[in-house]
């Protein structure tokens, strides 16, 4: 890929993007009203991720039982044709996806407030249809979508996106072909604070650009925040207005 | 149309099919500028003018206000933590979910499963975030209401109610967690039988003073708040109760049913249907899992038919109520055959002849 | 699925009664309505998703390779992922096995590029949600997935023997797949009466299940019974097993029209 020029002296990317630009980002919720409490779909850049929450609800075993709090489960299922290539095995129990299972799992016990549901269990179901880099993100941004729209209360919004850095240049919102040649990071962010609960970095970073990969990162993740807000407003208007025309 | 099968083919992305007018938007442009994002925010603060909160919005900053359900309180500010409506009563402000499990509350009328039998009590399926509890002592049993309950009963309570049954019953008082304690002790209250289950979101059912109805053709409906359904053949027991709230609506000098420790309203003297009914029903039968023998097939059709125009009006989001089932029910006569309730269009059209037929009558409620 | 006694004797009477009462009031052999997405996964060559009226769904990708026949000469292969399942549960191999049988059985001409290679596609089937037997509502997914499904086309030599060569392909056009792959039907046994497209509180007083194969026109092997339920189950009259194979030979040209439409 070295022949890549990941990054033209006219500031552009591959795709066309300037260093700053997000990819195009589409989202639904209660895509599933029928099989779960809480579903969205999400594409992000060709990222395409349907999220499905089923509860709070009773506990299938009682091992999962806390008095305090709910129990939050996590299990993502990438897809064998997710990929360009289809991949011949499956990735239920590679290492790679229960590293990410445990750290969705962990970024929204943290954003969830779990202790209004003691003694119930809130499963999350992550199935990606395909993937184009920066898919954690994508997966953050589902998951965020289908726990509000489970009705599960949450401090605030997670929003996810994945950032690159080209030599001196941080690229936002990074396909697969630019995580190829570039390292990357990928930040979840609470609502339009500075928090991060999420920051996942595969690669080297030099960590005297850490702070312009950060800023560029947390400004896209506020942009994906409003992106998503306003889907989740547009949609409850939407639901008020069709009840208040029948009630 | 084909008679086998409908198929709908869309081309290309996903649709939201939940919803009735498919309200999938279309976000953004291919490129997004990071530096239009200050533009925006402006625009969604323009917006807070309607009532709709997401989560984390600061909501107020005055402390005078007590927080309830859907808020939190953080450095003396109220935020939201669940997408929905502001609502201000008294001084509780709280945040009413747009969608979520079925909350119970005191006094509700539900219908629910029996999930688990454990010590002296019953696991109840509700459709709420956590089971309901039945006690053995909240339930009538055999032998009349006077009778005490021995360790004999403890030992065959799967004998009353085992696992799959399905039971109307009132939230007596909810739990510190927000789960429900149920009781059946009153005749209204019990096992279902003869007839068919159907669910619905529990925000559809509309609440009222009476939730079970008897339907034209013989079919009387159970609606419980938590949206779960009973239709079943009507009853002696239906019929006798309401002829007493005819007459008591009527303001008949005939004397209004007490309401004895059960909570049995006893009947209408006029009917053939006596107190000792109370008695008899109290046997072993209450929980019998024999259907009536004399269900028709006619009766079977109505209550088909009846589930179906339940399932259209929940497809179509209108709220369930005694008159909109009956409204729906008469234009679905339209429909000779009942299966053919279940297409999409057919569902549309029956929800928009409610509503229409709601607006020329003036009485939308 | 679990019903109260009354609730399943009130069904069982209904459907095993001379009138064959649905609970849902279809006709003994009418379907649930499905609405079907076609094509929404680019990096896939064919791709499908198919909802049933009841909430369950299916989502179905087809994609392609190129092999060389003589050594590979299995060219369609069917993978099947049951959301809550395990991949190695009884359900996920039984439907799989049994799709692969069955389409083992499709002409496989339109897959040959050369006299040495041939496209092989891969079906990956995805089932998110399903609240009864769901192999039905997965030949759907299949039979839209596989007929939208479109090719590279080819411009080297069809004859690659004399030459050694690979298959060389047009950057921008393709050609439609054009395959058709078989359906198959559930249908329940309750009483004397048989019933297609069985929902699932049908499907828990039945008696027995039966999944009947339709290719090409015809009934095909493999049929088999399945059971639908863990409380309800006995033998059967071989007779029910003529009378379910004709309900099939009746209706099924009218699905594929339905789905053809």
């Amino acid at each position: 890929m070295s022949r890549l020029e990941v990054y033209s002296p006219e500031g552009l990317r591959l795709d066309g993007r300037r260093w700053n630009e997000l990819r195009r980002f589409q989202a639904s919720i209660s895509t599933h009203a029928h099989s779960a409490d809480g579903s969205s779909y999400l594409e992000q850049g060709n990222n395409k991720v349907v999220t499905l929450v089923r509860g709070p609800g009773e506990p299938a075993s009682r091992g999962q039982l806390d008095g305090q709090r709910a129990t939050l489960r996590v299990s993502v299922n990438v897809t064998k044709f997710s990929k360009f290539e289809r991949s011949r095995t499956s990735h239920r129990n590679e290492r790679r996806v229960l590293e990410i299972q445990t750290s969705l799992r962990r970024t929204f016990e943290k954003a969830c407030l779990l202790h209004l549901y003691p003694r119930t269990a809130i499963d999350v179901e992550l199935h990606v249809l395909e993937q184009d880099g920066g898919v954690l993100g994508a997966m953050i941004n589902g998951i965020t979508l289908a726990l509000v729209d489970a009705g599960v209360a949450m401090w605030d919004y997670v929003a996810g996106v994945s950032v690159g850095l080209h030599d001196q240049t941080p690229l936002l919102d990074c396909n697969s072909l630019e995580e190829t040649a570039v390292s990357t990071v990928t930040l979840g962010v609470v609502g339009k604070t500075e928090k991060l609960s999420l920051m996942v970095v595969e690669d080297k970073i030099p960590l005297d650009r850490m702070e312009n990969v950060l800023a560029i990162g947390i400004a896209g993740a506020h942009r994906i925040r409003d992106l998503m807000d306003q889907e989740l407003r547009k949609h409850a208007k939407n639901r008020i207005d069709n009840l208040a025309g029948k009630q | 149309m084909s008679e086998v099968i409908t198929v709908v083919k869309r081309k290309g992305v996903f649709e939201n099919d939940a919803a009735f007018n498919g309200d999938r938007i279309d976000l953004s442009s291919e490129d997004e500028m990071m530096s239009d994002a200050d533009e925006e925010n402006s625009i969604s603060r323009r917006d807070t003018d309607s009532p709709i909160v997401t989560p984390g919005e600061l909501i107020t900053d005055d402390p005078v206000w007590m927080r309830g359900h859907g808020t939190y309180f953080l450095d003396n500010v109220t935020y939201s933590s669940v997408v929905g409506t502001v609502s201000k009563v008294n001084k509780l402000l709280s945040v009413v979910p747009l969608k979520g499990r079925y909350a119970p509350e005191t006094g509700d009328h539900v219908v629910g499963r029996i999930s688990e039998v454990g010590n002296k009590r019953w696991k109840v399926d509700i459709g709420a975030k956590q089971h309901a509890v039945l006690m053995l002592g909240s339930v009538n049993l055999p032998g009349g209401i006077l009778r005490r309950k021995s360790e004999n009963d403890e030992l065959q309570m799967r004998s009353f109610l085992k696992e799959g049954d399905l039971l109307n019953a009132e939230v007596q008082s909810l739990f510190q967690d927000g789960s429900a304690s149920l009781h059946t002790r009153s005749l209204k209250y019990g096992k279902l039988r003869d007839g068919q289950f159907c669910g619905v979101a529990s925000s559809l059912i509309v609440k009222s003073k009476n939730h079970t109805h008897n339907l034209p053709g013989n079919v009387t409906v159970v609606l419980g708040v938590n949206g779960y359904i009973w239709l079943r053949k009507t009853s002696q027991m239906d019929l006798a109760r309401d002829l007493n709230s005819v007459g008591a609506a009527g303001g008949a000098s005939t004397p209004k049913g007490t309401n004895g420790p059960t909570g049995a309203v006893s009947l209408n003297p006029t009917t053939n249907v006596s107190i000792t009914r109370l008695e008899e029903e109290s046997s072993w039968q209450i929980y019998s899992d024999k259907n009536d023998p004399n269900i028709s097939d006619s009766i079977k059709l109505t209550i088909t038919r009846y589930a179906n125009v339940i399932k259209a009006l929940a497809f179509c989001e209108i709220g369930i109520t005694q008159e909109r089932i009956i409204s729906a029910y008469e234009s679905s006569m339209v429909y000779r055959n009942v299966g053919s309730l279940i297409e999409r269009e057919v569902m549309e059209s029956l929800g928009a002849d409610v509503i229409n037929g709601e607006k020329m009558r003036g009485t939308g409620v | 699925m679990s019903l109260s006694i009354a609730e399943e004797s009130f069904l069982y009477d209904s459907l095993s009664g001379p009138q064959r009462l649905r609970p849902d009031g279809r006709l003994p052999h009418q379907f649930r309505p499905v609405e079907v997405f076609t094509d929404f996964l680019p990096s896939s060559d064919g791709s499908s998703r198919v909802i049933a009226s009841d909430g369950s769904e299916c989502i179905v990708s087809v994609k392609c390779k190129v092999v060389d026949h003589t050594v590979e000469p299995d060219l369609i292969q069917v993978d099947v992922d049951i959301a809550g399942e395990r991949d190695d549960s009884l359900l996920v191999e039984s439907i799989a096995s049994l799709l692969n049988k069955l389409i083992g059985t499709v002409d496989h001409a339109r897959l040959q590029l050369t006299k040495k290679y041939s496209f092989k596609i891969f079906i990956d089937v995805l089932v998110l949600s399903s609240f009864s037997y769901p192999i039905s509502l997965i030949s759907f997914g299949v039979y839209f997935a596989v007929s939208a499904t479109q090719l590279p086309k080819l411009v080297s030599n069809f004859d690659d023997l004399e030459v050694e060569e690979l298959p060389m392909f047009d950057d921008y056009d393709l050609v439609p797949l054009e395959m058709r792959t078989p359906l198959v039907f559930t249908l329940a046994l309750v009483g004397k009466n048989v019933f297609l497209d069985p929902a699932a509180n049908e499907s828990a007083v039945a008696n027995n299940g039966l999944v009947v194969s339709w290719s090409a026109g015809t009934v095909v092997a493999p049929l088999r019974t399945i059971a639908l339920n863990n409380t309800h189950v006995t033998g059967f009259d071989p007779e029910l097993l003529q009378v379910g194979i004709k309900l099939v030979e009746q209706h099924a040209p009218g699905i594929v029209h339905a789905l053809e439409g």
